[in-house]
């Protein structure tokens, strides 16, 4: 049977996070999923936030990078990333997620295209009637783009 | 009308002093308040507009934002540092020195947002607590922007007002009070700050590992970058000479660095802060109309009551009053509605003196200093600090801050009463 969206095409990955956890939390189910990106969701399974590979890098890095915009210079000081590791862990996700961006999963390509190319984040969310259905990442959504359909001539 | 045009004028002033609403919009609403009720009409709105301020401002935010692309900023902060060896006195004068001469050259927000990133770098890996270092910049930034005519924003807004007073007089009547105060300012700061300062000895050597020339772009991008803005300031120095206005040799400095580097000319004006320009045309139509009133006659007559029309008196109300206003509000606002002020006092029976502007720009600019939202460069940096997980309060930086003011109105006062009055 022909599909009818392109996200039939991809499998989206339910990979989230309660609103109530810690970026520990958060880097842990990010790391595990090998995605770009988590949910964050609230008790409804609403999405309340994001969560990706850049939040998780500013949760581990100096917060004064970015205001630099120069620093070849710089020597890593693995104690002092360690300790900020340490402290960043414990701290609510709502301090480091971003504000979501979600797409419905009946949504045209061409409107998330545009989303992708505006909102300029690695991976959205996807929601049904509001609640979560999983993440969408860039470069899945660019590959079933870029790649004939199954079973449509080439 | 014209108690309309003062509330709408105080309204705002309260507003940007207790930042509920960002400048920018506060300016803004007032400017349009001020047209749609009547207080001025929009030809002489826009003619209350110093197009030469804002043309002055853009040319050095291109000039600068560009240079500051090649690195030698960076450069410098990071040099200045190791010259230091960890020793506590030596970078504390080294750092306030390279940001002060950075503010009298750039300005003293751009110079701010350069050196205090750098200096929370420098603070990690020295293992030293930033607060400090940075208290001692913000302060030498005010008092460095101080020394040129387009180092501080009242500065400039003077400059670009007062045809008479060229780059070359701001430097002789201004820089010498500003080296003093840098001097003294930043001597007492190190005697109170110089217990957190010490440097464990693996720590410098840490800090001489850096190689801070890592960061610099190619060369020809840097040396034509530099070349253009070193010639810029070059030309300040002669612009009264060779007729030409501050606004027309920061807009031409910019054009010229377009041409010979190969930036985009959007990316370029994107270094052009918008929600400053606006903030000062919002400030210069709200001027405005408390000028189509008569409330800056009123006041300068008011000034001149008080004083008893002695010039001495004058310019000390003139320093004091500015600096206690910039502490309370922001110096910008508070300079653009003095300098109308001064126009009248210079106008009336005593004659012109260039000592009421000097006055102005010297309260204005150590006022700056005075609380944490008396001037631009204040908001950034601590701004800066609270982003990385540093807080300094209000009142924290009153506690410097006030006495760093006192101390620098006193040296300003004894130096006018010297070689001014």
């Amino acid at each position: 049977m022909a599909e009818s969206t392109i996200l039939e095409r991809i499998v989206l990955v339910p990979a989230s996070v309660p609103r109530d956890a810690t970026y520990g939390d958060a880097a842990d189910v990010l790391a595990a999923s090998e995605q770009t990106g988590i949910a964050v969701l609230d008790a409804d399974e609403g999405v309340v936030g994001l969560f990706g590979a850049e939040q998780a890098l500013r949760g581990c890095l100096p917060r004064y990078l970015d205001e630099l915009h120069h620093t070849a210079f710089a020597r890593d000081d693995l104690d002092l990333l360690a300790e900020l590791a340490t402290r960043t862990r414990g701290e609510p996700i709502e301090r480091h997620m971003t504000t979501p961006i979600t797409v419905e999963r009946d949504a045209s390509a061409v409107h998330i295209g545009e989303v992708f190319l505006h909102c300029r984040r690695p991976a959205i969310a996807v929601v049904d009637g509001g609640r979560f259905v999983g993440m969408l990442d860039r470069a899945a959504f660019a590959r079933a783009m870029i790649l004939p359909a199954p079973g449509s001539a080439s | 009308m014209d108690i309309l045009a003062g509330v709408i004028f105080v309204c705002a002033l309260a507003l940007i002093a207790l930042e509920w609403v960002h400048r920018t919009k506060v300016a803004l609403a007032g400017a349009l308040l001020v047209v749609a009720l009547g207080v001025t009409d929009l030809d002489e709105a826009i003619e209350a507009v110093d197009w030469a301020t804002l043309g002055l401002l853009a040319g050095m935010m291109i000039i600068v934002g560009l240079t500051e692309r090649t690195g030698i900023f960076t450069y410098l902060a990071l040099r200045v540092a190791q010259l230091s060896n960890g020793r506590p006195v030596r970078l504390v004068f080294l750092l306030a020195g390279v940001t002060g001469v950075m503010s009298a050259f750039l300005d003293n927000l751009t110079a701010i947002l350069l050196v205090v990133p750098i200096t929370l770098l420098l603070a990690d890996v020295l293992r030293i607590s930033p607060i400090p270092l940075v208290l001692v910049e913000i302060f030498a930034s005010n008092i460095g922007g101080t020394a040129t005519l387009i180092g501080d924003p009242p500065n400039i807004m003077i400059g670009t007002h007062v045809a008479e007073l060229s780059f070359v007089d701001f430097v002789v009547n201004l820089a010498p009070i500003a080296f003093v105060t840098l001097a003294v300012s930043t001597a007492v700061l190190f005697m109170l700050f110089r217990g957190s300062l010490q440097v464990a000895p693996d720590r410098v050597a840490e800090l001489e590992s850096l190689d801070p020339a890592r960061d610099v772009r190619e060369s020809r991008y840097v040396k034509r970058s530099i070349a253009v803005l070193v010639g810029t300031i070059l030309v300040f120095f002669l612009h009264a000479p060779l007729h030409l206005e501050p606004a027309v040799v920061a807009l031409g400095g910019a054009t010229v660095l377009l041409l010979v580097t190969s930036d985009d000319v959007e990316e370029a004006l994107e270094r052009v802060e918008w929600s400053t320009i606006f903030f000062f045309v919002g400030l210069f139509v709200m001027v405005g109309g408390l000028e189509a009133q008569g409330i800056i006659d009123r006041i300068a007559d008011l000034l001149a009551d008080a004083t008893g029309g002695s010039r001495t008196g004058e310019a000390m109300a003139i320093m004091w009053g500015s600096a206690a206003g910039s502490a309370l509000v922001d110096n910008i606002p508070f300079t653009a509605a003095m300098i109308p002020v001064v126009d009248q006092l210079q106008a009336g029976p005593e004659g012109s003196d260039d000592a009421l502007w000097w006055a102005l720009a010297l309260g204005a600019c150590f006022g700056g200093n005075a609380t944490v939202i008396a001037a631009a460069a204040n908001v950034a940096a601590t701004g800066v600090l609270e982003r990385s997980g540093r807080h300094i309060s209000f009142l924290g930086f009153l506690a410097y801050g006030l006495p760093i003011t006192l101390l620098s109105l006193a040296l300003a006062t004894v130096y006018l009463l010297l070689f001014q009055l």
